[in-house]
């Protein structure tokens, strides 16, 4: 049986104190498992990836990985420990270059560094092109595998992803998501909170619907979508 | 005006130099650091305090009396010096306030607060009288036209030669690439790995070397007093602005050309007898410039505001 990998109870979190944004969010993600958030705007899906990569405070709950609570501890420290975050907007720094983009994700790692930009470039063969190439010059689809790339090379056990589709044409968003299964498939569990819906579900084992900050449904992806709830809530007419 | 060519390179090093280092910590940290200009007197104070002979009177309380170590190993110590300085400021002053979320308008005022409080804090310790470091006395010689003191050429040299190794170490370093990376996103950069606090830190050490040796040079070039660095500020943000803000290579450039506008403008015939004005035309430039091209000289639009 898959082990969980990330294990949130009860999770309270917000920008401010006295105004939680989650109030209470329970969630779990087992290895080799993509799992899905969905929900409409503001039901606290991004705010979820941010409290878990530690990004904004915590008031009340627990989060744990691999079986261990993380208290209080920092972001460049989920790193090292095997969470990677590839954030929905500013995902990469715009005035390095694209080597130095992935050189930036080993920051934290002693691994023989070659090795992993190979299988990097090998994986994005786009990006091994462009190396010298500011990405700030990037197209956004071009920008979404730089973040995964730069994401990836640290050898991440799990990968949360912030709507990697939003702002891409169609072909992109193709290509984005066959990277997001062979990704899945080479053993890391995937976290992904999407904007599309019916895609999300499509793609996934299990799926999470947020609203106003809590747990509305969960189930497998496929049965989500053929759940009369959450068609008539947040997926419309299929 | 030509004759003021020479003048003009060496407040122009200054300049770049101090712009750098300045441009440098407010890119990494958003910090509008008004207490630079002290950072820069610091480097040059501890120098004379260092070198100057343990006989003389002109300097410090009586207790303090100068050390009389040899000059360039009172250069080494000053900038070491400064990079603890920076770091202290950093650990004791910057980052508590950072963890408590004050805002860039409410650390801009504390930089003020910061400035005034050191740069009397010298006026105590360092008398007001305008003092120079123990180096022999030079003539001005004719190079290519332009009128120097062979100390200048050395001195020209040598801060080119900083600004180059700047610019290295941000280009080709792990450690700079991550202080660039951070400059870009601190957010990002830790969810990379990498721990902004510890670069932030390693940037005000760094930045505050650069400002010792900034203040050095002035020193060695002007002279060494309680305000010197107040006193260059000014030009120090308007070489920042001009070359674009968060930029490194530009902070150079725009230090380089206000330093050099400045100095060309006293040999105007109508400034004749007006040299105090002499600030007044590089500035009106640099602000006909930003209107003109907002982001400044290679500044990205982006970063404006």
């Amino acid at each position: 049986m898959n082990n969980p990998l990330i294990e949130v109870n009860g999770l309270a979190s917000g920008y401010v104190k006295g105004l939680n944004i989650l109030q209470g969010v329970d969630l779990v993600l087992k290895e080799n498992e993509v799992v899905s958030i969905i929900g409409p705007n503001g039901a606290g899906k991004s705010t979820l990836l941010k409290a878990i990569m530690g990004l904004i405070p915590i008031f009340g709950g627990k989060i744990y990985f691999k079986g261990n609570e993380l208290i209080e501890i920092k972001s460049h420290e989920l790193v090292q420990k095997g969470i990677a975050y590839v954030p929905q907007v500013s995902n990469v720094f715009q005035s390095l270059t694209i080597e130095e983009n992935l050189e930036m994700g080993l920051w934290s790692t002693k691994n023989e560094h070659s090795n992993l930009f190979k299988e990097i470039y090998s994986m994005f063969p786009i990006l091994k092109e462009k190396r010298k190439e500011r990405a700030g010059n990037l197209s956004g689809g071009q920008r979404q595998l730089l973040a995964l790339g730069r994401a990836l090379i640290s050898k991440p056990n799990v990968l949360l992803l912030d709507e990697p589709s939003a702002g891409l044409s169609p072909k992109a968003i193709n290509e984005v998501f066959q990277y997001i299964k062979s990704i899945n498939e080479s053993g890391v569990g995937i976290l992904l909170v999407e904007q599309n819906a019916k895609r999300a579900l499509s793609f996934c084992n299990r799926g999470y619907v947020l609203d106003q900050g809590r747990n509305a449904y969960t189930g497998l992806g496929k049965d989500l979508l053929k759940d009369k709830k959450v068609i008539d809530l947040y997926l419309g007419k299929l | 005006m030509l004759e003021q060519l020479g003048n003009g390179l060496l407040l122009g090093v200054i300049i770049a130099l101090g712009s750098v280092a300045l441009s440098l910590l407010y890119g990494v940290t958003r910090i509008v650091n008004f207490a630079h200009g002290e950072i820069i007197a610091f480097g040059a104070i501890m120098a004379l305090f260092f070198s100057s002979s343990p006989d003389s009177s002109l300097l410090y309380l009586d207790r303090f009396s100068p050390l009389g170590i040899n000059f360039l190993t009172s250069v080494i110590l000053s900038i070491l010096l400064c990079g603890v300085f920076g770091g202290l400021l950093e650990l004791c002053l910057f980052k508590p306030l950072r963890k408590n979320n004050f805002g860039n308008i409410a650390v801009l005022v504390v930089t003020i607060g910061l400035s005034i409080f050191l740069r009397h804090i010298y006026l105590l310790f360092a008398s007001a009288k305008p003092t120079s470091y123990i180096l022999e006395l030079q003539r001005r010689e004719d190079y290519f036209g332009v009128q120097l003191t062979p100390r200048n050429v050395q001195v020209l040299i040598i801060g080119f030669a900083v600004m180059v190794l700047v610019g290295i170490f941000l280009t080709y370093t792990r450690t700079g690439k991550a202080m660039r990376a951070v400059r870009d996103s601190s957010d990002l950069a830790s969810i990379s790995g990498i721990n902004s606090d510890y670069i932030i830190l390693v940037t005000w050490i760094f930045s505050s070397m650069l400002a010792g040796f900034t203040g050095i040079i002035q020193g060695v070039i002007n002279n060494v007093r309680w305000n010197m660095g107040f006193l260059i500020l000014l030009l120090i943000f308007a070489g920042t602005v001009l070359g674009g803000i968060g930029t490194s290579f530009g902070a150079m450039f725009g230090g380089f050309i206000i330093g050099i506008l400045v100095q060309l403008s006293v040999g105007l015939e109508f400034m004749d007898g007006h040299t105090e004005a002499k600030n007044a035309i590089a500035l009106a430039l640099m602000i006909i410039i930003l209107l003109v091209r907002p982001q400044g000289i290679f500044g990205n639009k982006d970063r404006i505001s």
